[in-house]
């Protein structure tokens, strides 16, 4: 049997899958935040599967233990005269307008920065070498400064990694938990290399006692970590590599909306995961997009990661009027403590959700199946006194707290339109090519709204909305990413740079192996990261014959101009190492009727996006079958998630049992502008 | 529509915000330059028929009060029609140093088959080179004529057409003219965009709103800045400070302000500043507007829009002929980068007076311009490089202030070591954090940095670099921060050098660059 699990901040969810007998089954535990791997015991127990399972896992513990500043005491040591490289950093802030913004303190203290006399130059020339007498000192200094773990980059290391190579072996004798760079990330950029590796040190032990705990407990068990690149590992390397195991959990979300993007039909993809306090948006062009330019707590991470962007906006933000008489939405949240007005535990300030429930479009009975009461004229109240603020007034169909609800809900849509226009727009996509997997509690209220102010045609809701990145997890393929900087002209012959590569090949097929895959299901993708000579920047092309035609070309797609004639680079040779793992069956029915009569809830009042009122239908999601359609204005409700359909959307059900809506046009709205280019 | 709705407004300033934020994400794209797609030293904006600014992107706060009279530059030169493009550069036209050229594009909206002017789009980047007597167009001059070739407003486009002429003249007056006409292009596209996306919104919303609302934008931001001078007490606020030279001669240069708080207005006065240099620390009048708008932006301390209704509540008297307002052909390469620093300087100086509570201590108050030219005979090939090195920042009231770091009016990255050392004939020795820069107090002003460069070749070194002789001022008994140094080394001896030199360097020297630490804040036996 397999078995994703996702510990998310309220539940803890699972989804398994039995090979035999293709059966897959969903379900959810409160999560344990003080111990989060008590959570999979109890979930496990109510499972109790007869033979070990093959588990895959996705964790925020070490996104928390990085956020949080609860991870291992660590030393770095660099070059003499660069010990300061990551404080420094880019030598840029944050925030422009902010005399206050504080830049974070750098993950290791300046007391624990130690300088190692020894310079290579960028050829791999040793300059200056390492004295392996003098440290020895150093080793009895860490002690005497209990440092748990150790990172090393030392400049140039990843051309010649001789000197960190025997700083890691001395240290590594004495006994300590060490993180060199030219293992972590043999990549140029000093300071990028060196907060990666930091990072790796900083939550490793963490993430090591986390993984101890639970193998111990199950102890028979196939476990793996899900990763940021929407690959997995075995456990027993996650350990080491734990800055690859850094946002986990959404990296889930994504592989699965992909997935079921995919099953359905749909290959160009953009997932849309609303949660609480936050909103992850991603996208999949026929595959998914990876970034290798990721920042958490504005600390880079140079691993390749899907790419995720997140905005500060969910379902508990807060409702406000600010000083120039603007109703604003976020970026303070309720969170679920005390959580929006209606979930009376004493919050007071008007949030998302309560706008929704003031406009009748969450039914409080079916909410959380139940499971939470929702006090529908408390978040009346806290409304109507934001209208009051505001000086929103009644009008002859709504009162004033619907009207300052509907204002609430174009607010924090103006916020996700943004951020989708960044996943997609400015990354230089087309939301027309695109259907939005609607996923997370809160993102079926909004996704529909959404997809027409942008021109994307359509939206799919997965009935596993709500546990989607349990789900992903389940599908992922092993993947390992290797990188290394080799810094030669374009001309070099493709000889030389298989060559280059051969030793990553080498260690990519020894650790997928040893991940337990065939290698009859090993597909390995060679690239090399060019670029123009002088540019700052890199893009990544296939290891091909002609691969420089293929970064002009790339060059030109990309940035809309290339220079066939102007010198090239090759910074890095890099390779990703994919074991693919059989994907579990879906439920699937053949497409009956269209009559969702069946499904229906009866019909109930709710505000439409246009301010109208009346009663319209109500659907159970859980009730619906393949081959069932209807049309907006109505409202489906699943057991952890509710969808608004608009006036004018049709929505089906597929055979897989996704709600599929069609998008009516925006008459009103040309998207059809060709005039970029004149 | 006669009153403004709460929600809408905010709708319309995401959608204003994003338009802008687009442009720049196109002009990053498609620019050719590491300046643009690295450094990203640009902005853009979008305006309305009047040239009001109505949403610049987060980008450069040099750029910020400049803008607009770039755009009234615009209009004041041409009557647009629909495919024009307006390019300029002149500092004494609209423009702020040479580098920074601009181009504005009308937005026309058909109407009943007539076009209708609703606004402008502009940008404006920092191109790395425009001519003049040294390659990276930053010299130490004495008149403009050096720094480059100068573009008053004119028609690069005109009703959709190129002219080529015009282009073709431009790019024969620089270095890089392949480079200068690929990111040319990109921000002609930079602008088409932010037009397109202004139409999207007519379509979507009408254009009787989408206008109401960019006149709202502007009432709600002159709103904001009005409660925030409202907060401050009345009264009269004097500060000045000093630049250390202008590169030719020794003698500093006063700069001088006086704030005056009525209510919810400001009058800024910088009588008594001395009078414009021969050296290129002059600034226009275009900059001393943009550190006042930055100043008041950032103590507003609330996600506002960037637009002209901030300066509305405030009028700014710099006298014709002074270093903060120069005539022309007063040479400006440095005042864009370092006058400007010390204008913020002697405004937040003024209002710590005022509202002690909400203002740091003075931060680097310089750039450290470092451009590096030779030839390079391992690499065959001639090189320069240009960069600007971070500092201490000042301290705040309750936070000590940030080491190492760019503030105020720039906010460009550093090259790394590993990529610098490919790519050029020198060594970093060392790049650290200035310890002890930082001047004490209650909270201590954030350090400078310690960049040492060895050289490999026979160079020319240029530095255009300030605060060196007149420290970085603390604040409520705080001490001032260290001020800079420029130190060669050769062979073992330790020479130092002016602030702002240009001098030839062997193979084997070594220079030091040591940037100010940031002012401290209060009496530093109450630090806890």
């Amino acid at each position: 049997m397999r078995i994703g699990i996702d510990i998310g901040g309220t539940f803890t969810d699972f989804v398994t899958f039995e090979e035999e007998k293709g059966t897959f089954q969903t379900y959810k535990v409160l999560s344990t935040p003080e111990n989060p791997s008590q959570a999979i015991f109890n979930g496990l127990a109510e499972l109790a599967p007869i033979e070990p399972p093959y588990i895959i896992h996705g964790s925020t513990i070490a996104t928390n233990a990085l956020l949080e500043r609860k991870g291992a005491r660590t030393a770095l040591f660099s070059t003499k005269g660069f010990r300061d490289v990551i404080a420094i950093g880019r030598q840029i802030r944050s925030k422009l307008y902010d005399f206050f913004a504080h830049r974070p303190d750098p993950l290791v203290p300046e007391e624990l920065r130690f300088e190692v006399d020894e310079r290579v130059d960028h050829r791999g020339n040793v300059l200056i070498s390492l004295e392996e007498d003098t440290l020895h000192d150093l080793c009895e200094q860490l002690r005497g400064l209990n440092v748990e773990s150790v990172a090393i980059c030392l400049l140039f290391s990843f051309a010649n990694p001789v000197h960190e190579k025997t700083i890691t072996r001395v240290l590594r004798e004495s006994g300590f938990l060490v993180s060199p760079s030219c293992e972590v990330l043999p990549e140029f950029r000093e300071y990028e290399r060196a907060s990666t590796t930091v990072i790796n040190a900083y939550v490793s032990p963490v993430v090591d006692r986390y993984l101890h705990a639970l193998e111990e407990r199950l102890e028979a068990a196939d476990f793996h970590m899900m990763q940021s690149n929407g690959g997995s590992i075995r456990s027993s390397q996650a350990r080491k590599e734990a800055v690859r195991s850094i946002l986990s959990g959404p990296a889930g979300g994504v592989v699965g909306a992909f997935h079921v993007g995919k099953l359905a039909g749909y290959e160009y993809v953009i997932g849309f995961d609303m949660g609480g306090t936050s909103t992850d948006v991603s996208l999949c062009d026929g595959e998914i997009r990876i970034t290798k330019e990721a920042e958490i707590d504005h600390f880079p991470i140079r691993i390749p990661m899907i790419d995720i962007h997140t905005v500060g906006s969910g379902g508990g933000s807060i409702a406000f009027v600010d000083a120039g008489g603007a109703l604003r939405v976020g970026p303070q949240s309720a969170c679920a403590d005390p959580g929006p007005v209606c979930y009376g535990l004493g919050g007071i300030e008007p949030t998302v959700t309560d706008a929704n429930l003031v406009l009748g479009r969450l039914m409080p009975e079916f909410f959380l199946e139940g499971r939470m009461l929702l006090n529908r004229q408390a978040a009346d109240d806290a409304l109507e006194a934001l209208a009051e603020q505001t000086g929103i007034l009644a009008d002859a169909d709504l009162s004033s707290a619907q009207r300052a609800a509907l204002g609430v809900i174009e607010v924090v849509n103006t916020h996700m339109e943004r951020a989708l226009r960044v996943i997609s727009v400015e990354r230089g996509h087309d939301p027309r090519d695109f259907t939005l997997v609607s996923f997370g509690g809160a993102g079926g209220l909004h996704a529909a709204q959404l997809a027409r102010a942008l021109g994307i045609p359509r939206v799919l809701v997965p009935p596993t909305a709500s546990t989607l990145s349990a789900l992903g997890m389940l599908t992922a393929d092993v993947i390992k990413d290797y990188v290394q900087t080799v810094m030669l002209a374009g001309a070099t012959p493709i000889e030389e740079l298989k060559q280059l590569m051969a030793p990553l090949v080498d260690q990519g097929l020894r650790e997928l192996q040893r991940e337990g895959v065939s290698k009859d299901r090993i597909t390995l993708h060679r690239e090399l990261d060019m670029r123009y000579e002088g540019q700052g920047y890199e893009l990544a092309v296939p290891l091909t014959a002609d691969f420089a035609q293929a970064f002009h070309a790339s060059h030109r797609k990309i940035y809309g101009h290339s220079a066939p004639d102007s010198p090239i680079e090759i910074v890095n040779v890099r390779l990703r190492a994919i074991g693919s793992v059989p994907s579990p069956s879906f439920p699937r029915a053949p497409l009956g009727s269209d009559d969702a009569e069946e499904a229906s809830l009866g019909r109930r009042p709710f505000v439409q996006m246009d301010g109208a009122m009346s009663p319209r239908p109500f659907y159970q999601g859980e009730r619906l079958k393949p081959g069932h359609t209807f049309r907006g204005p109505a409202i489906v409700v699943y057991k952890d998630t509710t969808v608004y359909l608009p006036m004018g959307d049709r929505a089906r059900v597929d055979e897989y049992f996704n709600l599929i809506i069609e998008i009516q046009p925006n008459t009103n709205l040309s998207l059809r502008e060709n005039d970029d280019q004149s | 529509m006669i009153k403004a709705d709460p929600i809408r407004l905010e709708v319309f300033k995401h959608l204003f915000a994003s338009v802008a934020e687009e442009m720049g994400m196109v002009l990053r794209r498609t620019g050719y330059s590491p300046n643009i797609k690295e450094r990203r030293d640009y902005s853009c904006a979008i305006f309305d028929e009047k040239g009001r600014m109505i949403a610049q992107a987060a980008h450069i706060p040099v750029h910020l009060g400049s803008m607009p009279l770039s755009v009234a530059a615009g209009i004041e030169a041409f009557d647009f029609s629909p495919g024009d493009v307006v390019i300029l550069n002149d500092p004494y036209k609209g423009g702020t140093h040479l580098p920074d050229i601009t181009l504005i594009t009308p937005v026309f909206i058909d109407h009943e088959g007539e076009q209708d002017l609703l606004g402008f789009t502009a940008n404006r980047a920092h191109h790395s080179d425009v001519g003049g007597m040294t390659p990276g167009s930053m010299p130490l001059s004495n008149e403009l004529y050096q720094e480059g070739i100068i573009i008053p407003p004119l028609k690069l486009v005109e009703r959709g057409v190129v002219n080529q002429a015009l282009l073709d003249l431009v790019l024969a007056n620089v270095r890089t003219s392949g480079e200068r006409e690929g990111d040319i292009r990109a921000q002609i596209a930079a602008n088409q965009r932010g037009v397109s996306r202004m139409r999207e919104l007519v379509n979507r919303y009408g254009r009787q709103q989408v206008e109401a609302y960019m006149g709202w934008l502007l009432e709600y931001a002159e709103r904001m800045t009005r409660r925030l001078i409202a907060g401050i007490p009345d009264g009269t606020y004097r500060y000045q400070d000093f630049m250390d030279d202008d590169g030719l001669d020794p003698e500093s240069a006063k700069i001088v302000v006086e704030i005056n708080i009525r209510g919810d207005e400001a009058i800024i006065d910088f009588t008594g500043t001395s009078a414009q240099r021969r050296g290129s620390i002059n600034a226009v009048y275009a900059i001393t507007l943009s550190a006042t708008q930055y100043v008041f932006r950032t103590l507003i301390g609330m996600d506002i829009p960037s637009n002209s209704g901030c300066l509305a509540p405030i009028k700014v008297f710099a006298p014709e002929g002074s270093l903060v307002n120069a005539r022309s052909p007063a040479a400006v390469a440095g005042g864009n980068v370092e006058t400007s620093q010390r204008i913020v300087d002697v405004l937040l100086g003024a209002l710590a007076q005022a509202c002690p509570e909400r203002v740091p201590a003075a931060s680097q108050g310089t750039m450290n311009n470092i451009t590096i030219g030779g030839w390079d005979s391992e690499r065959d090939r001639p090189f320069a490089y240009y960069e600007t090195v971070g500092g201490g920042m000042g301290a705040c009231p309750g936070m000590d202030g940030t080491d190492a770091i760019h503030t105020h009016m720039t906010n460009t990255m550093n090259t790394p070591i590993e990529a610098l050392e490919y790519a050029y004939p020198f060594q970093v020795r060392r790049y650290e954090i200035r310890r002890g820069s930082g001047g004490e107090g209650k909270f201590r002003g954030g350090n400078g940095i310690l960049r040492e460069i060895r050289f490999m070749e026979k160079s020319r070194v240029t530095i255009l670099s300030d605060r060196r002789r007149f420290a970085p001022y603390g604040l409520a008994g705080g001490e001032p921060g260290l001020s800079g140094k420029n130190i060669l080394i050769k062979d073992g001896e330790e020479i130092e050098l002016p602030g702002k030199v240009s001098c030839e360097v062997e193979a084997g020297d070594v220079i030091s660059i040591q940037t100010p630490g940031g002012g401290g804040f209060g009496d530093k036996r109450n630090r806890s």
